[in-house]
């Protein structure tokens, strides 16, 4: 009896202790490799990067991860790469142990970037523009391109502060088969104007005039449209919400057109929006069934195995202008590199940024066909590639920005009700007029939010 | 004695505690944390929490994009639980009770969609669902009745209730076998008494088979409704992505676009206190009217 009792004493003792231990255990690891995170015995610092594995693979941050510890021997880097990046980083975040270095994009799904960007979370990264770039005598601001820091993508708050540094850009319009239009004689349009007749001489061939991919292509062809409905200025009151601006005759202009676009559109498009189904949509053009689709470079890699009509060439072409001989924009996508403001390595992150735009860095990112926003590099450019990142140098401007980052407002998304009210205005479910007005007043409810 | 009982008690005490433990860690604190959540605007990283009552919750009954995403989720737990039960129940009735060849056979093959993750079914669906190259729509076709065709995915009028079809697809095998085991344990002799009485098989079914396996009935109801809540979520992010402009959207998914697409992780919390609720007065209200005095046999 005495004996069973003990035993029993014994096993809850050490049930209960093993329970203490879990529960501690992961407090003292934490601290511990905080302090590990400063710098390690042989005075080294472990710098953490986390990185997006996108369409160009991870290869790429392993071999910069090598250079980078090669020219600089002060520093371990310690790499996550992931396709689902936010999901594998989050739960440790939430715990407070976050990477240093974060090259992520604002645009996903999952929003991660915006969260902290709306949460104050990022640290001001201003003056590494004017810091030399690592192992290099230039100053990173005299490599990036211009334009590139001035926008709401990098400068979120919409002062003069810069918060995240543009990496891989990628210009996007109208992309199409080249060889088809050629075939049929059909010149490339270049108003709005020709794009109908061009869509009504389609039509009676049973080729419709467009598609997209999902709602969400949208964000470059709106952006696209504002800069040249009104001007730059036009487009950053529209970012910033500024009362009454989506009512205005330019931002009218910009709806109506989209609007008459449904006319214009592949019937089975809104069915196919979808994640699982948009390669369907991007299938259309291939096939000639659809002309014209917004996409970014991107979509060349995506749908390389895909099967195509014969004569198939990609073609690019910024938006259409609304009257001849107006200014033409294509809207320049670009992911970001950024730092945490709860990151403990902050010197050293910044300067692993500035060795991004090293000619080193930029030409193993180019080998995986990543591109920097850097000075020249359009000359280091091939093939396809050449002609997509050339098409400023005919005469059409770069369109750059964003929506200015606002508090949370539980809700309200400017993107669900811009960009996926889409669907509804092709389906015909929602006229533009009641579109226009849901803009307006989601744009209302933001406009005090903002930070 | 006295000691004897106390000893007894310990017992019982140690060999629950690990278990006790477990559902507190991993269930208990968890809810309350919801719950505490749903109180506070907080975008989810940042140290500033900030309390403000039952806002988010005032919020909410304002917010059309939340009633239309729930309304989508009644529909599909009305409509799933309904289609899902009929044809399952039919289906295990001809199973067990007519002399179907290869019976086993057909059991395994109604299974089969059960064990097949959701996005592989989200996969199969997007195929036959395809405007173009689609099963349904070539079926169709095939027999000349084109007006019947439709965009599954595109018709924010129907797509609910493909989403509906896709749920009721995988669901059947999993309730058939239920089903079947009540079924086959309903003595033979009542069916043979009642054919001599010359009750037919449709005054069988409902006079002897569906009283006796009422239990089972019940219980599925409420698996119905937890797993559509459920799979509903995984089934709309995988296949529709909650498109085309939110008309598939579910009160899961949109508290998952709220808590994290929308930084607003506190609303998101909010909304999964009204979808926790929501979902325990549900099964709490079906178990209380469907509520008969169990048959012994």
């Amino acid at each position: 009896m005495m004996k069973s009792k003990n035993l029993l004493l014994t096993i809850s003792f050490v049930l209960f202790s093993l329970v203490l231990v879990a529960c501690s255990g992961g407090d003292e690891t934490t601290s511990s490799k905080e302090s590990e995170g400063k710098s390690d015995a042989d005075g080294k610092t472990t710098l953490h990067i986390a990185a997006l594995e996108s369409a160009y693979g991870s290869d790429m941050w392993t071999k910069i991860t090598d250079a980078y510890e090669a020219a600089n021997e002060n520093v371990e880097i310690e790499l996550t790469i992931e396709k689902n990046l936010e999901e594998i980083v989050r739960p440790n975040m939430q715990a407070g142990e976050y990477p240093d270095v974060f090259l992520l994009a604002t645009g996903r799904p999952e929003a991660l970037t915006e969260t902290l960007i709306k949460e104050d979370g990022l640290e001001n990264i201003t003056d590494i523009f004017d810091k030399n770039v690592y192992g290099e005598d230039v100053t990173v601001s005299d490599k990036l391109l211009e334009g590139f820091t001035d926008t709401l993508a990098t400068n979120p708050y919409g002062e003069g502060d810069t918060y995240l540094a543009p990496m891989f850009y990628s210009p996007t319009g109208l992309f199409y088969n080249a060889g088809l239009l050629e075939e049929k004689g059909w010149e490339v349009p270049t108003t709005w104007e020709e794009m109908w007749e061009l869509g009504d001489l389609a039509a009676e061939e049973g080729i419709s005039l467009f598609t997209y991919p999902t709602t969400g292509y949208f964000d470059t062809v709106v952006g696209s449209m504002l800069y040249a409905s009104g001007g730059t200025d036009f487009y950053n009151h529209t970012m910033t919400y500024e009362d009454g601006v989506w009512e205005s005759e330019e931002a009218t202009r910009v709806l109506e057109t989209i609007a008459k676009l449904a006319d214009y559109t592949h019937p089975n498009t809104v069915a196919n929006a979808n994640p699982n189904d948009f390669t369907k949509n991007q299938q259309l053009v291939l096939d000639n069934e659809a002309l014209f689709m917004p996409n970014g470079t991107w979509v060349v890699g995506e749908m390389a195995e895909a099967p195509r009509a014969e004569n198939f060439e990609w073609g690019m072409m910024p938006i259409p202008a609304f009257e001849d001989g107006e200014d033409r924009y294509a809207f320049t996508f670009f992911e970001q590199i950024w730092i945490p403001a709860a990151a403990s390595n902050k010197d050293a992150a910044e300067d692993f940024i500035t060795f991004m735009y090293s000619d080193e860095a930029v030409s193993i990112f180019l080998e995986s066909g990543a591109i920097q926003p850097v000075q020249g590099i359009t000359d280091l450019l091939e093939g396809e590639n050449k002609m997509y990142y050339s098409i400023y140098d005919e005469g059409v401007l770069p369109a750059m920005g964003t929506f200015a980052s606002t508090e949370p407002v539980p809700g309200v998304s400017m993107g669900d009700t811009l960009y996926g009210a889409i669907d509804s205005v092709m389906s015909g479910n929602l006229s533009y007029e009641d579109w226009q007005k849901n803009i307006e007043e989601a744009s209302d409810k933001l406009r005090p939010a903002m930070n | 004695m006295v000691n004897k009982k106390w000893s007894r008690r310990f017992f019982i005490g140690v060999c629950i505690t690990p278990a006790l433990l477990l559902l507190t860690l991993f269930m208990v604190v968890p809810t309350v944390q919801v719950f505490r959540m749903s109180l506070y605007s907080w975008g989810g990283f940042s140290n500033n929490q900030e309390f403000v009552g039952l806002n988010n919750f005032i919020l909410l009954w304002d917010d059309m994009n939340f009633i239309r995403s729930f309304q989508n989720s009644i529909v599909l737990i009305v409509f799933v639980a309904l289609a899902t039960i009929i044809i399952a129940l039919f289906f295990a009735y001809l199973l067990t009770n007519a002399k179907v060849k290869g019976s086993s056979f057909f059991r395994i093959i109604f299974y089969i969609p059960n064990i097949l993750s959701i996005v592989v079914i989200a996969g199969i669906f997007s195929a036959i669902y395809d405007p173009e190259s689609g099963l349904l729509n070539n079926v169709f076709g095939m027999f000349s009745l084109e007006n019947l065709e439709q965009k599954w995915l595109g018709n924010q009028k129907i797509v609910i209730y493909s989403v509906a079809g896709a749920l009721v697809w995988q669901a059947i095998g999993y309730y058939m076998v239920m089903y079947m085991s009540s079924m086959a344990s309903v003595p033979k002799s009542y069916y043979e008494a009642a054919s001599l009485e010359g009750a037919g098989k449709m005054r069988q079914f409902f006079s002897i088979t569906l009283p006796l396996i009422w239990t089972n009935i019940r219980t599925t109801l409420t698996f119905y409704i937890i797993s559509t809540i459920n799979l509903s979520f995984l089934l709309v992010e995988a296949m529709t992505g909650g498109g085309p402009d939110g008309s598939t959207e579910v009160f899961l998914s949109y508290m998952y676009d709220q808590a994290y697409t929308n930084s607003t992780f506190g609303y998101g919390m909010a909304i999964g206190v009204v979808v926790f609720i929501f979902s325990f007065v549900l099964a709490a209200i079906v178990n209380r009217i469907t509520k008969r005095d169990v048959l012994e046999y």
